[in-house]
C-alpha cells in the first residue's frame, strides 16, 4: 500500500468521526472512562504497593528476652535470625542504650527526677532485638519462629496499618476490575455502533468501490482507523486528567490524613507514567480496534 | 475473453436464475443480451463481477476459471471490468471529475495516470466543461456519461452495462449507445443488457437472448426477436 494511500484512508477516518459526532462522543466517553478507571487503579495501586514497600523496610518488631539471658545468648539469636531471608536486618539494642533512649523520651528537662537512678541500670534486663522484615507476608511466620526461640519474652509488633492498607489495596483491585471490565463491554459495544452506523452512510460508496476493484484494505482501512482514533482519544482525555490532578489529590489526601501521613509516600507521575502510558494506549488502541473488527467483519464483506 | 460452461445458478430461495448456460464472448466483440424481466440477465453480470458464484459450471474471464479465483483477487478481476448501471451511481457529494478519478484513487494509480487520463476520457464522453459540476446538476444522459467514464478510465479490456439506457430518453439513449460503440471500436469487448428493441434491431450486432434462465437465441447480426 501506497504512502499517499495510508494518507488518504487517514483523512477518510477523521471524516467518519466528524461526520458522526454524537456516536463518536459517546464512544470516546465511554472508553475514557474506561482507561480512566485503569488509570486510577493502576495510580493507586502501585503508589500502595510503592509505600507498603518503604513502611516494610522501616518497620519492624521488637524482641524482648527473659530476665538473666546473658548478652552472648541474645546475639546468638541475632545471628540466627539474620540469616533467615525474611529478614531485612537485626539491631542489637543493649541495656544501655535502652536506658538512654528512655531517659531521652521521657526525661529530657526533668533530669532533677533521676537523682535516685545514678550508677544503676532500671533497665538490665531490658536487652532487646529490633528486627526489620524484608517481606510483610512472611511476618506471621517469622513472629511464630521468633516465639519458639528460648529465653524471648515477648514481641512488640506494628502490623495494623499494613494489614489495612494491604486489604484496601486488594478492596482497590477488585472493585476497579469489574469497573473497567462493565466499562470495556459498553465501549466495545458502543465502538461498533459507531463504526456500524458509518459503515451504513457509506453504503453507496462502499458498494461503488467493491465493483471498481478496490482492496479488503482500502474498503476497511477508514472503518480501522476510525477506531483506533477512538481509541487514541479515549486514552488522551483521561491520562490528561490524571496528570493535572494527581499533585493536588495527594496534597488533599495528605491534609485529610494526618495521622498516618508519615506513611503516605507517593510516587513521582512520570514513574508511573513511564508503565502507564504505553500500557493505557494499548488498551484503548485494543478496544477500538476490537469494536471496529467486530462490525467490519459482520458488515463489510466484499 | 468471456466464457460461460454449462452455468447454472440456484438462488438460496430456490429460484432458478440460470439453467445450463454455455456461450463465449470474443476479444473485441459488441454483444447486446435481451430477454423478459427475470430472464437471468443481471444474474449474468453480477456472476461475471463476482459478486455471486454459480451453483455449477465454469466461468472464464481472460482464460481464467473466476469461480475458483481466491477472494485477494477478486479486486484484480474486478480492475478489468468496467461496470455501468441503469442508476448511474455517481457519488452526489463529489465533483464529476472526481467521481472518474476515484476508479484510479481506488486503484492506486500514480497520480500523473490520474491527470492525464481523467480529462482524456471527459473529453471522450464529451463532459469536459461539466467536470466541475456535481451529479445533481447533470441530465441523465450526461450522468450516465460520467458513469461510463468512470468504468473506462482505467482502461479494463470488458465493459459491461446492465441496462444503461433504461432511464434515458430514445435519443439520449442513442447518444449512449453511439458512446459503447465508439469504445468498442477502442478495443473493449463489451457487453449490453439491455431492452431497447430499437437500438438493438438497427445495431446489427451479435444478440444471445435468455428465458427462464437458458439461452434460447444466438444470432451475429441479430435482432431483438421477440416481443415484450
Ligand atoms: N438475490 C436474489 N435472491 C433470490 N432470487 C433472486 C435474487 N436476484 C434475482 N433473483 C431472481 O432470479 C431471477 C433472475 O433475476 P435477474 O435479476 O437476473 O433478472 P433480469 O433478467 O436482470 O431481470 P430485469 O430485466 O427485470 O432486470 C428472478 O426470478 C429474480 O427474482
Ligand atoms: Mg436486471
Amino acid at each position: 500500500m501506497k504512502i499517499r494511500t495510508i494518507f488518504y484512508l487517514m483523512g477518510q477516518g477523521f471524516m467518519n468521526i466528524i461526520k458522526n459526532q454524537l456516536m463518536s462522543f459517546a464512544s470516546i466517553t465511554t472508553i475514557s472512562a474506561c482507561i480512566f478507571m485503569v488509570g486510577i487503579f493502576y495510580t493507586v495501586s502501585v503508589n500502595m504497593d510503592y509505600m507498603l514497600d518503604a513502611i516494610e523496610t522501616t518497620m519492624g518488631m521488637t524482641v524482648f528476652f527473659d530476665e538473666g539471658t546473658s548478652e552472648e545468648q541474645i546475639i546468638e539469636i541475632k545471628s540466627l535470625l539474620e540469616a533467615r531471608s525474611e529478614v531485612h536486618k537485626v539491631n542489637y539494642i543493649s541495656p544501655e542504650e535502652a536506658w538512654t533512649n528512655f531517659k531521652n523520651e521521657y526525661f529530657t528537662g526533668k533530669e532533677d527526677q533521676l537523682a535516685g537512678f545514678e550508677g544503676e541500670n532500671p533497665l538490665k534486663d531490658s536487652a532487646s532485638l529490633e528486627v526489620y522484615f524484608a517481606r510483610l507476608e512472611t511476618q506471621k511466620d517469622l513472629v511464630a519462629y521468633i516465639e519458639a526461640l528460648p529465653n524471648v519474652r515477648n514481641i512488640r509488633q506494628a502490623e495494623q496499618v499494613v494489614e489495612i492498607m494491604q486489604s484496601f489495596n486488594t478492596l482497590v483491585r477488585y472493585s476497579s476490575l469489574v469497573l473497567v471490565a462493565i466499562l470495556l463491554i459498553i465501549s466495545i459495544f458502543l465502538i461498533s455502533n459507531t463504526i456500524r452506523l458509518g459503515i451504513s452512510t457509506r453504503q453507496k460508496e462502499i458498494e461503488i468501490m467493491k465493483y471498481i476493484g478496490a482492496k479488503d484494505a482500502f474498503i476497511k482501512g477508514p472503518f480501522i482507523i476510525e477506531g483506533a482514533i477512538i481509541g487514541i482519544i479515549g486514552t488522551v482525555i483521561p491520562l490528561s486528567i490524571i496528570y493535572v490532578f494527581y499533585e493536588r489529590v495527594i496534597e488533599v489526601v495528605t491534609t485529610e490524613f494526618v495521622l498516618i501521613s508519615n506513611y503516605l509516600i507517593f510516587m513521582n507521575i512520570m514513574d508511573i507514567y513511564k508503565n502507564l502510558v504505553p500500557m493505557a494506549a494499548l488498551f484503548g488502541i485494543m478496544i477500538g480496534l476490537i469494536g471496529s473488527r467486530v462490525t467490519i467483519h459482520k458488515y463489510l464483506k466484499v | 475473453m468471456i466464457r460461460l460452461e454449462n452455468v447454472t445458478k440456484v438462488y438460496p430461495n430456490g429460484v432458478k436464475a440460470l439453467d445450463d448456460v454455455s456461450f463465449e464472448i470474443e476479444k473485441g466483440a459488441f454483444v447486446f443480451i435481451v430477454g423478459n424481466s427475470g430472464s437471468g440477465k443481471s444474474t449474468l453480470i453480477k456472476m461475471l463481477m463476482k459478486e455471486i458464484n454459480p451453483t455449477s459450471g465454469s466461468l472464464y474471464v481472460e482464460e481464467k476459471d473466476i469461480t475458483k479465483l481466491r477472494r485477494s483477487k477478486i479486486p484484480k478481476l474486478r480492475r478489468s471490468i468496467g461496470v455501468v448501471f441503469q442508476d448511474f451511481r455517481l457519488l452526489e457529494k463529489m465533483t464529476i471529475y472526481n467521481n472518474v478519478a476515484f476508479t484510479l484513487k481506488v486503484t492506486e494509480a500514480p497520480i500523473r495516470t490520474i491527470r492525464r487520463n481523467v480529462p482524456m476520457v471527459l473529453s471522450l464522453v464529451g463532459l469536459s466543461q461539466k467536470a466541475n459540476m456535481h451529479p445533481k446538476q447533470l441530465s441523465g444522459g450526461e450522468q450516465q456519461r460520467a458513469a461510463l467514464a468512470r468504468a473506462i478510465v482505467n482502461n479494463p479490456p470488458i465493459l459491461l452495462a446492465d441496462e444503461p439506457t433504461g432511464n434515458l430518453d430514445p435519443k439520449t439513449s442513442w447518444e449512449i449507445m453511439k458512446l459503447l460503440l465508439d469504445i468498442n471500436l477502442r478495443g473493449t469487448t463489451v457487453v449490453v443488457v439491455t431492452h431497447d428493441k430499437e437500438v438493438v434491431n438497427s445495431m446489427k450486432k451479435r444478440v444471445i437472448t435468455l428465458r427462464e434462465g437458458r439461452v434460447i437465441r444466438d444470432m451475429q447480426k441479430g435482432d431483438y426477436g421477440y416481443e415484450n
